[in-house]
């Protein structure tokens, strides 16, 4: 084949133009520490790492979420602890108080110990993270427990056998602190007949007895109370006065996403786990009776409000042993995750970073490429005939 | 005529048609760099014998003629090639230059601000009542809308760019064809006595390889010497003599028809599919066929990522309730049925019911539902809440620029919305969160953007109650990071980086053609200029050569003078 001078000049010169290319690119990935310049340098790997980025992005949010969950969790999880120990402490002074050695003026003692021990109850319920009330559902920025209006309570009746007396307590109540009114039959009889005397301070000091009226009773600070039926002497009941504790949130549980379809519960719903809402478990209003009882001087129903306490006390532990495993959740799910964001980190690297080591080696061997072609360039563009002529 | 005088004759001839041998060589070396130069060489052949005793005598040399090195098979394919090369070249450099708008492999793409969205969402389900969390999501959802209406402005002004260069191409491509037809003229003329117009016809062939560069043509050499170039439809751009023009005029939908101006003022368009070859070609296809692809997939992705966003979005409610809103799509006409009203998600509207609840100081009031069908116009809408035996009391709904707009009648009262079946919220742009219906409109709704308490992250409740921690709404909508959308189940990422990949294959095939085809053109050209190009070693060789015999004919003039002198001196 004959070869001429622009088969000679062209072939060089696209030589060099080639190598100086690969020159580039390999100098431009160790410079930018990218494999990849553009999506068209490798489509396929741009693309698996485009994929890989939005995996880890979103791993690094579900890992943000779970620190969300951690902080719920862990502070519900504190709050409810702190709130367990009162009540144990309240149920060892129930059972002090329960047992009969302990005179009115001890039980009023006590009493006041139990309402401090409520508004400590009410003070952690409240607890805020960042101005959110984490017990109160949805409603966080509405503190879930609050002290209602005073209200006369029904009474706690301790009827003699034979007895029929009826007491219906009502009126308004225009005192400043809970209190209870205890109600004892001097001599038994009905309307207009038997007599009754009544105590402010759990029967430590007495009212002068009096004849029951056909209306109602006043019992001073507008308490009152309606007799009715055939009472026997030494009849008893209490009218307890407090302010009952309500919730004032929602029932909502608070969840954050885990991943894909995954989702986790991160609050405990206040009424639930603490009270408020005048149920069967309500611990507010164990508390408000057992002050009550204990106003009343009344060992008795004492002992029934400790049997309540026993029974909220081993559902608020379930409740705290279901708080424990979601954390223990959050921690397994943070290791996952954790290995997770490291493998990705790892793939995105395999595949979109510059092996340096590879690449200085393939500099050196474009270099020394690109200087060959130079050399050998530069004899065949030296060589002529004229030369010799 | 033997003899002295013969010898003076053949010495003569030779003499001519040597030093034309070193003229040609001169014209070669001196042509060596000229593209489309193709070497030539004298074409010597003995004189005509002239009868002598002895036999035929020889009566020296004699110049038949310039011959051009050139051959035009090989040439005819590399001109083919050269067409395709071209063409993928353009193709190539036109996706490139896409591909660099949709250039994720470096940090903050799409992609990633794709990821930031839904973080943020993810942020402020964990954080509902946060501000923080609700204008972090907004930034990010502008940086969002602006990539999107960024890449969509680009590959809209990389149409432009393309079309700006659809007229110069053209023209060229007229020059040349109009340059062939003249060139073809005066090679006729000038090769009317015989002799080959050489550089003519190389001329020729430059022009017509410059021309399949710009556009795929065939051509016939007719018996005469004369050229024909027709595009691959068959339609002459030269025929002889005469050459026709291309132009060009952009159709309503904006696409390019590329016009053959035939003889008599008879036009005709030539659809871009038949080209092949070219940078026209590549012009048009790109501009036309490819760009538009991607602009279709971008904007579906955009349209599909609006309506889940604001499906979700108009289900819930924000930390305060409206006291008035306006939908942001209007309608074309408020008597029509509003499913055929010219609404972007117009098509989204089923029979359902829309839930209003009112508030009033806060404290919800009453609630009321309101039966949507995608018959109803939005009169009828406004007609059904105006007089709704509960909500008309509280809301009076009318129609402002064609859109429905919602104001509570008192001051103390507020309404929002309790969920909507009917998707006739998102059709409206009412408590949506984004605007738009495509990539290039895509923005987030002022309203929210000027409100970020309205950025439904709750919802409202049955009872009508809404509380400021509730997450529902952002984590449903968060959730929508993974749900698969379109009629391939992709997820919102999938679809994007499927987009980012088929557009860097293509630039990758594009470039792998470019590169293939400039092998075989290489190899091509090499195979060409074996034939045509000029070596300069062999010009030096030649002219030492026709040096010599140049010499030697000189030398013959010098013997044949010896040869007179030697018989004159016999005379004395």
């Amino acid at each position: 084949m004959r070869v001429t001078m622009p088969t000679i000049f062209t072939s060089i010169q696209s030589n060099l133009e080639r190598l100086a290319g690969d020159l580039q690119r390999v100098n431009a990935s160790i410079a930018s520490g990218q494999k990849y310049q553009s999506i068209s340098d490798s489509p396929v790997d741009v693309g698996a790492i485009l994929g890989l980025t939005t995996e880890e992005n979103q791993t690094l949010q579900y890992d943000r979420n779970l620190e969300t969950g951690k902080t719920w969790l862990s502070m519900t999880l504190s709050s409810l602890q702190d709130i367990t120990d009162i009540v144990r402490v309240s149920m060892a002074l129930a059972n002090q108080m329960a047992t009969g050695t302990y005179n009115a003026s001890q039980r009023q003692a006590a009493a006041e110990q139990i309402q401090q021990y409520m508004e400590e109850i009410m003070q952690v319920g409240n607890t805020e993270i960042g101005g959110k009330h984490i017990l109160a559902g949805f409603r966080t920025d509405t503190a879930p427990f609050v002290e209602g209006d005073w209200q006369v309570q029904p009474p706690v009746m301790h009827l003699n056998s034979g007895s029929t007396g009826t007491a219906v307590s009502g009126g308004v109540y225009t005192g400043t602190a809970s209190r209870s009114y205890l109600v004892e039959m001097v001599s038994g009889g009905g309307t207009g007949v038997g007599t009754y005397r009544f105590s402010v301070n759990g029967g430590q000091s007495w009212t002068a007895p009096a004849v029951i009226p056909a209306g109602p009773v006043a019992l001073g600070d507008g308490v009152e109370v309606t007799l009715g039926g055939t009472w026997v002497a030494g009849d008893r009941f209490s009218i307890p006065v407090y302010q009952p504790i309500t919730y004032q949130g929602d029932s909502h549980n608070f969840e954050i996403a885990l991943g894909a379809d995954s989702r986790m519960v991160i609050n405990e719903v206040g009424s639930a786990a603490v009270g408020g809402d005048q149920g069967d478990l309500d611990l507010f209003q164990m508390l408000a009776q057992m002050k009550s009882s204990l106003e009343a001087n009344d060992p008795a129903e004492v002992g029934v409000s400790l049997e309540k306490l026993g029974s909220y006390q081993a559902h608020i532990t379930s409740i705290l042993a279901k708080l424990g495993a979601s954390l223990d959740r959050v921690a397994i799910k943070e290791e996952v995750y954790a290995t997770l964001k490291n493998e990705l980190t790892r793939q995105i690297s395999d595949r979109g970073d510059t092996d340096l080591v590879e690449a200085a080696n393939l500099l050196k061997t474009k270099e020394i490429a690109y200087q060959a072609a130079l050399l050998s360039s530069s004899k065949a563009m030296g060589m002529s005939l004229m030369d010799y002529l | 005529m033997s003899g002295i005088s013969g010898i003076l004759q053949i010495a003569t001839k030779a003499l001519l048609a040597e030093q034309l041998g070193v003229e040609v060589t001169g014209h070669n070396i001196a042509n060596v760099n000229t593209e489309g130069y193709s070497r030539q060489r004298v074409n010597l052949v003995t004189d005509i014998a002239v009868p002598s005793p002895w036999g035929p005598l020889g009566t020296g040399v004699k110049v038949q003629g310039i011959e051009r090195a050139f051959d035009p098979f090989i040439t005819a394919r590399l001109n083919a090639k050269n067409s395709l090369l071209s063409e993928y070249q353009t193709r190539s450099a036109a996706l490139e230059q896409v591909a660099t708008y949709f250039n994720e492999t470096q940090s903050g793409g799409l992609n990633d601000l794709l990821s930031l969205f839904f973080a943020s969402l993810n942020d402020l389900a964990d954080n509902p009542s946060g501000g923080g969390e609700r204008q972090a999501l907004l930034q990010r959802s502008l940086s969002l809308c602006e990539a999107f209406n960024s890449r969509a402005d680009q590959l809209v002004q990389e149409r432009l760019s393309l079309l700006q260069e659809v007229g110069p191409t053209i023209q060229e491509i007229n020059e040349h064809t109009a340059r062939i037809a003249e060139l073809t003229r005066e090679i006729v003329e000038t090769e009317a006595n015989g002799q080959a117009a050489n550089d003519l016809r190389d001329q020729q062939q430059l022009e017509l390889s410059r021309l399949a560069q710009l556009i795929g043509v065939s051509t016939y050499t007719a018996g005469d010497g004369t050229l024909s170039v027709s595009l691959p439809n068959g339609l002459p751009l030269v025929q002889g003599v005469l050459s026709f023009d291309l132009t060009y005029q952009v159709t309503p939908t904006d696409t390019v028809d590329l016009i053959w101006e035939g003889p008599g003022g008879t036009t005709e368009v030539i659809p871009t599919s038949i080209l092949t070859g070219g940078s026209l070609t590549a012009l048009l296809q790109t501009r036309d066929e490819v760009i538009p692809e991607y602009q279709q997939e971008l904007d579906q992705l955009a349209h599909d990522f609006i309506l889940a966003i604001n499906q979700q979005h108009s289900q819930g409610v924000g930390l305060t309730l409206f006291d008035e809103i306006k939908g942001t799509y209007p309608v074309t006409d408020p008597l029509l049925p509003v499913s055929a009203a010219g609404l972007p998600f117009g098509d989204q509207i089923v029979a359902g019911t829309l839930n209003i609840s009112i508030e009033r100081n806060g404290e919800f009031l009453d609630a009321g539902a309101i039966a949507i069908d995608p018959s109803l116009s939005l009169n009828d809408i406004v007609v059904s809440i105006n007089t709704h035996p509960v909500l008309g009391a509280y809301l009076t709904a009318s129609v402002e620029d064609n859109a429905l707009k919602i104001d509570a009648n008192l001051p103390s009262d507020t309404f929002g919305f309790a969920g909507d079946d009917s998707n006739i919220l998102v059709a409206l742009g009412i408590n949506t969160f984004f605007t738009g219906s495509k990539a290039y409109t895509l923005d987030v709704n002022a309203w929210v953007l000027e409100n970020p308490n309205l950025v439904a992250a709750g919802q409202i409740d049955a009872g009508g109650a809404h509380a400021v921690g509730d997450n529902r709404n952002a984590l449903a909508l968060a959730a929508l990071e993974e749900a698969p959308v379109g009629p391939d189940g992709l997820t919102f990422a999938d679809a994007y980086q499927r987009l980012v990949m088929s557009l860097g294959l293509e630039a990758e095939e594009a470039q792998g053609q470019e590169i293939f085809y400039q092998g075989l053109v290489n190899q091509l050209t090499a195979m060409r200029d074996a034939v045509s190009g000029v070596s300069l070693d062999e010009e030096m060789t030649n002219l030492v050569k026709f040096q010599r015999a140049y010499q030697a004919a000189a030398r013959l003039v010098t013997v044949a003078d010896e040869l007179y002198q030697t018989l004159l001196a016999l005379k004395k």
